[in-house]
């Protein structure tokens, strides 16, 4: 008992932790301000590229929430993966608290957990209102009545589940590196072009369309649409049901945190081999 | 004891605060792949967007050539605007300003370096990103666009010095700022679509970044078939005002802030 409880408090006492490091460097109002005008500009890039190309037609509305909705909950893997897998580098090189937190009581996954979920709130804020502005500025097909909560919650979980899975053994990964800059934001940016969000996996070329249709993201993006825009919605997937994309989303999920812990752990012992964990960087 | 003149001690810092940029350009192969492989996925990435909405050929020359420029903005970003920044959390900055130099020159030396830097990366996201879609250019025009090009690489460093002493009132919030200056620049720019787009109030305050009015003229000169923002001409001599404004609005900041950062304790005061 008094384990689970010591796992307990370090998980909120690390969600804690990663949600004031993102977020109390400025007042609230210029911190949602900055988690939304990301997201918003890549949206509107989005749409006017989609309507230099269409030229306004009528019925267009169906592809730029396609459009909309990819980059909206695109957050969720820009926070949760670039933001966690850059919070393991900062933790070593800027703050020097690693080696504190693997000497604490609260098991590492428990740590990499909450700090990976205080990045929640952010991306939960900038989906959140870039979906109601898009939808209301470009009258998008989206009716909140209309929209299958519990599926796109369901799916969202396991997504998300991977992606903390996937950010934490890159981040263990990048301990490697004595100087790890931007490739957080590297990270992410393949897993952008693989996951359907901009737009669908069948146009990319046979290689990364099989790395695509492997990656849980394509249909979590799917079932994201699929939830939101109902019959509206353009299909990556045309021959699979809902259950079907739900089913794939739950074994390509399972099969990522699979390698995702093989990773972490050969990482991990790599790390506390060379004596990475404490490792002055370039900070 | 003599002491060699200013317009020297000037000059060599230029060249000495160039060459750590001319040489980690490519000895420093973690920033050399990251710069290098951030612009080109995104690149990548918009080009499939077309890919997927059928769009003609040149549109994927307009993502490609602001993929090009954008590899020029990011270096402004992290390796200009916020240069100063660092370098206080690295302990530099207080020996620039012990040194018998000139911020100015320290900064010009910044972006001379700066350029080097980024023509490495942009030239590969150029070439990996042509190639790979097998993507065509104009070459009639080809001078003219190099000309435009070399002006509008030139006002965006100058604004990157104004960039560089404004950011060194900020701390941890530093950060952030350069982060929120990506995609609502790639969108104010037009980077991935015709300038035109943003019609006459959009794009007009997204020209008072160089890159804008320069993206555009280059376009019009290697993509016939481009829309046109404004006139060829007004944008060459938009573009070489903005030179003379914002080095000079560079220089007067620099003074005002840098003596600023003195009273304040604000050229020793670290952040984390």
């Amino acid at each position: 008992m008094s384990e689970a409880i010591a796992q307990w408090r370090g998980f909120k006492a690390a969600t804690r932790l990663g949600w004031k490091i993102s977020s109390n460097w400025t007042q609230p109002l210029i911190f949602v301000i900055y988690s939304v005008i990301r997201p918003l500009s890549a949206a509107f890039i989005l749409v006017i590229m989609y309507r230099v190309i269409s030229g306004g037609a009528p019925g267009t509305g169906a592809y730029l929430a396609f459009l909309v909705s990819g980059v909206a909950f695109w957050s969720f893997v820009q926070y949760g993966f670039a933001g966690l897998s850059n919070g393991i580098v900062e933790d070593r090189g800027e703050y020097k608290m690693l080696k504190y937190v693997y000497t604490s009581p609260a098991h590492f996954y428990v740590y990499l957990l909450g700090r990976g979920l205080a990045q929640l709130a952010s991306a939960v804020a900038s989906a959140g209102i870039v979906l109601v502005v898009a939808t209301i500025a470009l009258r998008l097909p989206i009716d909140p009545l209309r929209v299958n909560y519990a599926q796109l919650l369901a799916a969202s979980f396991l997504a998300l589940l991977a992606v903390i899975g996937m950010a934490m053994a890159y981040g263990l990964l990048l301990l490697q590196a004595v100087d790890a800059h931007g490739y957080g934001e590297l990270g992410s940016g393949v897993l952008y072009v693989i996951s359907g969000a901009i737009f669908p996996i069948t146009v990319l070329p046979g290689v990364l369309a099989t790395l695509a249709a492997l990656s849980p993201l394509a249909y979590w993006m799917e079932l994201i649409r699929r939830s939101l825009l109902g019959s509206q919605a353009i299909r990556m997937f045309p021959a699979l049901s809902d259950g079907d994309v739900m089913l794939r989303l739950v074994v390509t999920t399972a099969a990522t945190l699979l390698l995702a812990h093989l990773v972490f752990t050969w990482a991990d012992r790599q790390a506390r081999r060379k004596g990475l964990i404490d490792m002055e960087s370039n900070w | 004891m003599s002491h060699p003149p200013g317009i020297r001690i000037f000059f060599k810092t230029i060249v000495a605060r160039a060459y750590p940029r001319f040489v980690g350009s490519h000895r420093n192969l973690t920033w050399l792949v990251t710069e290098t492989l951030l612009p080109l996925i995104g690149t990548i990435a918009m080009i499939y967007v077309y890919r997927a909405l059928h769009a003609p050929a040149r549109y994927l020359g307009f993502v490609v050539l602001g993929g090009v420029l954008l590899a020029f903005w990011q270096n402004v970003i992290w390796s200009m605007a916020t240069q100063f920044f660092w370098d206080r959390g690295g302990g530099n900055l207080e020996l620039f300003a012990m040194a018998p130099t000139s911020l100015a020159a320290i900064l010009l030396g910044m972006a001379l370096g700066g350029v080097y830097m980024s023509l490495t990366r942009s030239a590969a996201v150029l070439l990996v990103a042509s190639t790979l879609f097998g993507i065509g250019y104009s070459t009639a025009s080809l001078l003219p666009a190099l000309g435009i090009f070399v002006l509008t690489v030139c006002a965006l460093y100058c604004l990157g010095m104004v960039l560089a002493s404004l950011f060194l009132f900020y701390q941890r919030e530093a950060w952030q700022l350069a982060d929120a200056l990506q995609e609502p620049i790639y969108f104010l720019s037009g980077f991935y679509f015709p300038v035109r787009s943003l019609g006459a109030v959009v794009g007009g305050v997204g020209s008072l970044i160089p890159l804008t009015l320069g993206l555009d003229a280059i376009r019009q000169l290697v993509l016939p078939g481009t829309p046109q923002f404004i006139p060829l001409t007004w944008e060459v001599i938009a573009i070489v005002v903005q030179i003379l404004a914002y080095g000079l609005l560079s220089q007067v900041s620099l003074r005002y802030l840098e003596l600023q950062s003195r009273q304040d304790a604000r050229l020793i005061l670290r952040s984390t």
